[in-house]
């Protein structure tokens, strides 16, 4: 009996030699197991070496492999081309970023916005080693601790359609983990990252769509976390309007 | 005016917010009570003088100046940002004020409404 194939459809682009992208159809076996990227590290391995694309762990945790796969983000090492199959897989580059070459986008306007907000623990003081570690409640680490989930795979930033439409937008997972932070007990830095939060380019440019959250082979809820960064920044404003005096 | 947008935009969200509530929850079983079930007779139905002095009350006032206003302001915000999401962000300087000021003329029109109940 002939051995079953599938046909992946892939988004090529090599900048130096394309003047625009174009779509090449590689045809690889059929195995009920495998995963976008088995059949992306097939063709790569057995027809084409040029194709370039990301990836690293193939279990859903370092988040370098998110492509748009028929039309909506996904991580390639968590799609499993049994889902398609008998119909073909088109795979393209996350939307609303560059394209450095094939599946491959240019992730630096992420990187420059996720170094904005700051994301890590700020205190004034920190313990000394004789000191000791910091003590947290349980009720205290589930504030956060959702968001400490976030891979930084970039899906939720193909999905979102603001950030598509306003790249000043800095977008579901920066401020969701900028929120991780302002959570979180030991950190005293909520004040610097508001000043960014509360801007039009943070929180307010959220226009409620939710795909983010849609998106998040996490489960992380950029979009709650968004709207509880709405919450805290109109907390602000009516403290500052009602109670000048007082103290955020 | 997109300054003062951005000024004003944690009460405007504030109000959308309530209003979503509001919306949602009270607004939708309201339009099912008095709308729906009452007609039907399944739940009973007030006279005109007694709904209109259950209104009166300083609560009824407050609940309805609430469940006429606050939606309005949900729907503005959101038509906007609907706007925005089409691709409207260009004009969302002109667009918002006067979503805004529907909303603002609606409430003040069912507060007054309210008032002289």
């Amino acid at each position: 009996m002939a051995e079953k194939t599938i046909e992946i459809e892939v988004l090529r682009y090599d900048p130096e030699k394309d003047a625009e992208p174009y779509f090449q159809t590689f045809t690889v076996p059929y195995v009920e197991h495998w995963v976008v990227l088995d059949a992306l590290t097939y063709i790569k391995d057995e027809i084409d070496q040029s194709l370039t694309f990301r990836w690293s762990c193939h279990m859903a945790v370092c988040g370098s492999c998110g492509y748009n796969i028929d039309g909506e983000p996904h991580l390639g090492c968590k799609t499993f081309i049994r889902d398609f199959y008998p119909n073909k897989v088109r795979v393209e580059p996350l939307a609303n970023f560059p394209i450095e070459r094939d599946l491959v986008v240019v992730q630096d306007d992420f990187i420059e916005k996720f170094a904005d907000i700051k994301p890590y623990i700020i205190r004034e003081r920190h313990n000394t080693v004789d000191e000791g570690t910091y003590k947290q409640s349980r009720a205290e680490l589930i504030k956060f601790k959702q968001y400490t989930m976030c891979i930084n795979c970039l899906l939720c930033y193909s999905a979102c359609p603001q950030y598509g439409l306003n790249p000043e937008f800095y977008g579901p997972a920066s401020l969701s983990l900028a929120h991780r932070y302002n959570m979180d007990s030991r950190d005293e830095g909520r004040e610097e990252r508001m000043e960014v939060l509360a801007a039009e380019e943070g929180v307010w440019g959220c226009t409620f769509v939710g795909a983010c959250s849609r998106a998040c082979p996490k489960d992380v809820d950029p979009a709650g976390a968004i709207q509880q960064i709405k919450i805290a920044a109109t907390s602000d404003w009516m403290k500052e309007k009602l109670m000048p005096w007082g103290k955020k | 005016m997109k300054h003062l947008l951005l000024k004003l935009e944690p009460i405007i969200w504030l109000l959308f917010g309530q209003g979503i509530l509001l919306g949602t929850l009270l607004l939708t079983g309201w339009v099912l009570v008095v709308g729906v079930l009452a007609p039907l007779g399944i739940t009973p139905l007030l006279s005109f003088s007694d709904a209109h002095e259950l209104a009166a009350t300083l609560i009824g006032r407050v609940v309805l100046a609430a469940l006429i206003a606050l939606p309005l302001w949900k729907g503005a915000h959101h038509l906007r940002h609907v706007f925005i999401d089409l691709g409207g962000a260009d004009r969302d300087a002109t667009v918002a004020p006067l979503l805004y000021l529907i909303a603002l003329a609606g409430s003040v029109a069912g507060v007054l409404a309210v008032i002289r109940l």
